[in-house]
């Protein structure tokens, strides 16, 4: 009789212990005023009441929603296209493709930081050199711009995670019957009009599971904006994961920084749930 | 088929280049920094920002691997990430196979709603734990490395989605059947039953783990503040900083750090690949 409830037990002794607890303290610790020494001193709701009128948290939150922007709205896509092109017929080298595709993935974020500071260094960085040997012109302040800074860091988030996410959709795709396609060309369907009425609805688990895993990524990012710009220019890059990190390990403002971290577990909490009821996702088979 | 060409005038040897070209394009794009790292790191530092850019270094050197091997701690913090990783998938692997096996071969009260809770716990950013599990490892007195970077992460719920549609898929009833009839107590089954059947998607998931563990950076960066136990990527990050946000050193640092992530992706590709996405596909 016990003996399910002690296979899952301990996943959910190192929830309780790693997960609820903390998010409990973190709603008390939201509601407190905490330099990290003593005890937190009772303030009541005035952390979030000061985070309706903080310009850094907006300016957080603008970002991380952009963030979440490219993620869902171009790096999905892409993916789902990409996996598209690797779902041809007859393809060579499939496996090659696809597994340099993944790379990215596998490389440490603070590689990744390196690597990309050193391309898109404004004087000496290889983005440059390559716009100047091609137009001539090469002045592209890339991290140090805050519209090119905001836009850097999207390109690395694509360079991330489009190859990641196209594993899932080629997966999908190779799980298409073959005969479905016949009978659609046998209908006369074309090409878009097959990838509609096929393709898409056969994809909508994997589809459902991509959305709400690259939302859920982006939303709480920050390795690549903390390591390539800081945050910076003027706040031009910082996520609201980098808000957290700042406000309680550099300004000693524990409960502000756990504030605002309800705030992005609110929010990201509410949004996926209502994906995950939407689209149907997280029954046990 | 071929969505780079939704004309489809051309011909099929046409399209057929058409595709490889631009699967070619992104296999470039998607390589090419790292390569140009992977060259950076052969240069002197004067060359690495020479200009016009060279592709292939001339000279090569292994100045910077040598400088950096003999110079720096990097071999303790290697040590330290590799141990740390290989603890954390090890565990974590056994933990994800016992919770998926019990959602996938057990009918029991409140299953659904477990499973939901688990399942949803995926959606707890990890922004909002951050402050609050640092508070409570380090007043308790639990914040030391060893404990802190490993053991609260060895049950991701991802790892438990993964096992149990793997479970379901690969492990019939029949077996588990005769098992009992034979007397077998269920902890017995699933080691020496179940865990055997699971192989390839356990080598799946130790990769996954391996690597979240062995690249991840902010949990690290709260945690560890004594320099002697920095994880690489930590100890990339304060020798970029000390050494003026020069690159000769560190993209050393950052090839050999990367190599074992590599090595161990490229050998176990197709488990994880294949692994990664049994989950997903079926919803």
């Amino acid at each position: 009789m016990a003996t399910p409830y002690l296979f899952i037990a301990p996943f959910y002794l190192l929830y309780v212990l790693f997960m609820l607890a903390p998010i409990g303290v973190a709603l008390w610790l939201s509601l407190c005023e905490w330099v990290g020494l003593g005890t937190p001193h009772w303030v009541g709701l005035r952390n979030y009441h000061h985070l309706l009128t903080d310009g850094s948290f907006q300016r957080a939150l603008g970002n991380t929603g952009v963030y979440v922007l490219v993620s869902v709205a171009v790096i999905v896509p892409a993916a789902l296209l990409i996996a598209q092109a690797l779902n041809v017929r007859g393809l060579r080298a499939r496996d090659l493709w696809r597994t340099a595709y993944f790379v990215p993935m596998v490389v440490s974020p603070i590689v990744v930081a390196l690597v990309f500071g050193l391309i898109f260094d404004r004087h000496f960085g290889l983005a440059n050199a390559v716009l100047r040997a091609l137009f001539g012109t090469g002045g592209v302040d890339w991290l140090g711009d805050p519209t090119m800074a905001r836009v850097s860091i999207c390109l690395v988030m694509v360079w991330r995670w489009t190859g990641y996410l196209t594993i899932f959709f080629l997966a999908g795709l190779q799980n298409v019957p073959r005969e479905l396609y016949e009978s659609a060309s046998l209908d006369g369907a074309g090409r878009l009009r097959t990838f509609r009425a096929v393709t898409l609805p056969a994809l909508r688990p994997v589809t459902a599971f991509v959305l709400v895993t690259s939302f859920i990524g982006a939303a709480q990012i920050f390795d690549e904006p903390y390591l390539l710009t800081g945050g910076g220019p003027s706040e031009a890059t910082l996520s609201v994961a980098q808000f957290v990190y700042r406000a309680a390990f550099e300004r000693q403002q524990f409960g502000y920084a756990a504030a605002a971290g309800v705030v992005l577990f609110a929010v990201v909490f509410t949004v996926s749930q209502l994906f995950n009821r939407l689209l149907g996702i997280g029954r046990p088979v | 088929m071929n969505p780079m060409n939704p004309g489809g005038r051309l011909g099929l040897l046409a399209r057929r280049c058409l595709l490889y070209a631009t699967l070619a394009a992104l296999l470039a794009a998607f390589t090419a920094p790292l390569l140009w790292a992977l060259s950076g790191s052969f240069k002197p530092r004067g060359d690495i920002f020479g200009y016009p850019p060279r592709l292939l270094p001339d000279p090569a050197t292994w100045h910077n691997y040598r400088t950096l091997l003999s110079d720096q701690p990097f071999g303790r913090w290697f040590l330290m990430s590799t141990v740390v990783a290989l603890t954390a998938t090890a565990v974590s692997v056994f933990v994800c196979a016992l919770a998926g096996y019990g959602f996938a071969k057990f009918r029991f009260a409140g299953r659904r709603l477990l499973f939901g809770v688990m399942f949803s716990s995926l959606s707890i950013p990890f922004a909002v734990i951050l402050v609050p599990l640092f508070v409570i490892l380090v007043k308790t007195g639990l914040g030391s490395p060893w404990f802190a970077l490993i053991v609260p992460w060895v049950a991701p719920a991802f790892g438990i989605f993964m096992m149990q549609q793997y479970i379901v898929q690969g492990v019939p009833d029949e077996v588990l059947e005769a098992a009992r009839i034979d007397g077998c107590g269920e902890f017995r089954i699933f080691l020496r039953i179940v865990l055997p059947l699971l192989r390839p998607s356990l080598g799946a998931l130790g990769v996954w783990t391996f690597l979240q563990s062995y690249n991840s950076f902010l949990w690290p960066l709260v945690l560890v503040s004594d320099s002697e136990q920095y994880t690489l990527p930590l100890g990339l990050q304060t020798l970029f900083r000390a050494e003026n946000r020069q690159y000769d050193l560190v993209l050393a640092g950052a090839v050999l750090a990367v190599l074992p992530a590599v090595a161990v992706f490229v050998r176990l590709r197709r488990q994880l690949l294949e692994g990664l996405s049994t989950g997903a596909v079926k919803g």
